[in-house]
């Protein structure tokens, strides 16, 4: 399958300081990646460093073929979209307002909407599950259904990548289970390549396809959930878990 | 897609826009009319309703025209034209730092301009050695260029305060606090200057939409229109302001640039008006928030436009209060943006923390 990210001899860190070994890896078209790792591990670190807000120490990102700084503001936000877990918090914005958004990078001045881009935009909605929602205030909603609704304005955006940071984070269980449910079908129906991290351990293992394991100062380890120990590598003793 | 062209949900987007946009539109519009002509009509000395025909025809009596037509009429129009700017410049504001009690008043930004404004007075007539104010109608354009140099610096520091100031109360004390410098600059500035500046710069400092010659209105209009339309073509950038500063960014805006852009287009409606009219304090402030509540939208496509007339709307009836016969035409402008501004304000702190804490 095609490769969408590739990641060369990328050393990650501030001011000089590396936090780990060169990390090389590479994400394929329908692929859906969790990140996985302690506070401080270098996960955040490394989503600024693939975004491109943070410069790496060493190496580089390839996105589509081409060195991520050779995109133009624009171009980066035609290749990936972002899921934050910080929300919007405007007290009149609409659902609808914030999806259309997403075709902001695909329009001119005055943000005109075309008849295909309110059709992007319901289909959108309906994957995710919150068509029904289109007019609500965003405020007014709960917690899972604000995360359907940012990831309907990552698919709207039309990227092949979305990077999601912490998607599962203040979800309810069962929200959580529906949530990665929903990750797996966008890579598989969407063909959508997806980066996102969790701290949710059990849930990953039963529901993730594939695993990226950062520890501080370690290599990165990359394999399925069954294949390698990652309370091993993370250190995670029997007495810690309970 | 099953039907390609006209989308269902097209078209229910679109019927619901119209009723919902038309109607307040229109009513607005309607009471800014009443409101000028009540602005024409009512004043310290009573007008009979038939002159004012006699008047517009070219003819009546002299006293009666030049009232009307000298005093009166551009009053109307400053008060309209400052109206729009002001409240365009809070809504940019506002959105710019996602922050509902951001102002120029607020943040310091008028005190900068009044401090660029009283170091043009002040200090030119000191170094001149005759007042300012008694030189054939002060400079117009220097005095815009001072305030506009004092607003843009004050803005230029709160924006990149703001980035270090995560509360929304932080950077408003911080604001507050600069007004004071500013402030206590200019007091230091009096204390050296001639009478008649000090007299001049002190009535300026008031509020007002009556010193504004009818030679000088074509200026504000056409500024205030660059301004109103600039603003207008931030539209896209401001929505996605709001998103938060990484959506933004990661939707193509270009934060530097349009952080930049939204600052200069909102200091110079500012300056403009302040230079004109003195620091006109709440209408930036409030009239964002009508337009909010009026249109229940975050949308600067609708918002701006419907923030420019209701601050139209606004700023003539603030100016028809200060005009009442029984005042005399004495009381000052911002008593009057104060005493309508404060409690809309009130209200919105109120209704942010009932809808935040659902």
């Amino acid at each position: 399958m095609k490769e969408v990210l590739k990641i060369n001899g990328l050393q990650i860190g501030y001011k000089g300081n590396a936090l780990m070994p060169p990390i090389n890896a590479v994400l394929r078209e329908g692929e859906a990646v969790a990140l996985v790792g302690a506070n401080g591990s270098g996960k955040t670190t490394l989503f600024k460093t693939l975004t491109g807000n943070l410069k790496p120490l060493e190496g580089g990102v390839e996105l589509c073929g081409k060195p991520l700084e050779s995109y133009s503001p624009n171009g980066k936000a035609k290749l990936f979209s972002l899921v934050l877990t910080e929300k919007p918090d405007d007290l009149f914005l609409k659902v609808f307002d914030i999806v259309a958004a997403g075709r902001y990078p695909h329009s001119g001045l005055m943000a005109k909407l075309r008849d295909e881009d309110y059709d992007i935009i319901k289909e959108k909605l309906q994957v995710t599950g919150v068509y029904h929602l289109i007019d609500r205030d965003f405020i007014s909603l709960s917690d899972g259904e604000k995360q359907k609704v940012m990831i309907a304005k990552a698919l709207v955006q039309d990227t092949p990548i979305i990077y999601m940071d912490e998607p599962t984070a203040f979800l309810d269980y069962p929200s959580k289970v529906e949530l990665m449910h929903l990750i797996a079908k966008l890579a598989k129906e969407e063909n959508k390549t997806i980066l996102y991290s969790s701290h949710d351990l059990e849930l990953l293992m039963k529901h993730s396809e594939k695993l990226w394991v950062m520890a501080k100062g370690k290599p990165m380890l990359v394999g399925k959930p069954g294949e390698v120990d990652v309370e091993e590598y993370l250190e995670i003793r029997e007495k810690d878990k309970r | 897609m099953a039907n390609g062209k006209i989308s269902y949900l097209c078209t229910v987007m679109s019927e619901r826009k119209q009723t919902r946009l038309w109607l307040p539109t229109l009513l607005i519009l309607l009471v800014g009319v009443l409101l000028f002509v009540l602005n024409l009509v009512v004043g310290s000395v009573g007008i009979p309703l038939s002159e004012f025909r006699d008047v517009f025809m070219g003819g009546g009596d002299e006293t009666y025209r030049t009232i009307i037509l000298e005093y009166r009429l551009p009053q109307a129009i400053t008060a309209l034209l400052a109206g729009i700017g002001l409240s365009v410049s809070g809504l940019l504001m506002q959105t710019l730092f996602r922050n509902p009690l951001a102002d120029p008043s607020i943040l310091g930004i008028s005190s900068g301009a009044s401090l660029g404004v009283a170091i043009v007075v002040l200090l030119t007539g000191k170094l001149s050695g005759m007042a300012v104010s008694a030189m054939p109608g002060w400079s117009t354009v220097g005095v815009t260029i001072a305030a506009f140099a004092g607003a843009f610096l004050v803005l230029l520091l709160i924006l990149a305060l703001s980035s270090r100031l995560k509360s929304m109360v932080s950077l408003i004390l911080v604001g507050i606090m600069i007004a004071y410098i500013a402030g206590s600059v200019t007091d230091v500035l009096k204390f050296f200057s001639q009478k008649e500046d000090i007299h001049t710069f002190v009535i300026w400092g008031f509020g007002s939409f009556s010193n504004v010659g009818k030679a000088q209105l074509l200026y504000l209009a056409s500024t205030i229109t660059v301004g109103t339309v600039m603003a207008f073509l931030l539209s896209k950038s401001l929505n996605l302001f709001l998103l938060g500063d990484r959506y933004a960014e990661n939707l193509g805006l270009n934060l530097r640039h349009a952080s930049l852009l939204t600052i200069l287009v909102s200091g110079f409606l500012m300056a403009v008006i302040t230079a004109f009219c003195g620091p006109i304090a709440f209408i930036g402030l409030a009239v964002p928030h009508l337009a909010r509540f009026t249109y229940h939208t975050s949308n600067h496509f609708v918002l701006t436009p419907a923030t420019a007339v209701i601050g139209m709307d606004l700023a003539l009836l603030c100016n028809l209060i200060a005009r009442l016969p029984g005042f005399d035409g004495n009381l000052p402008i911002n008593s009057v943006t104060a005493l309508i501004g404060a409690p809309i304000v009130i209200y919105v702190i109120f209704h942010r923390q009932k809808v935040l804490s659902r």
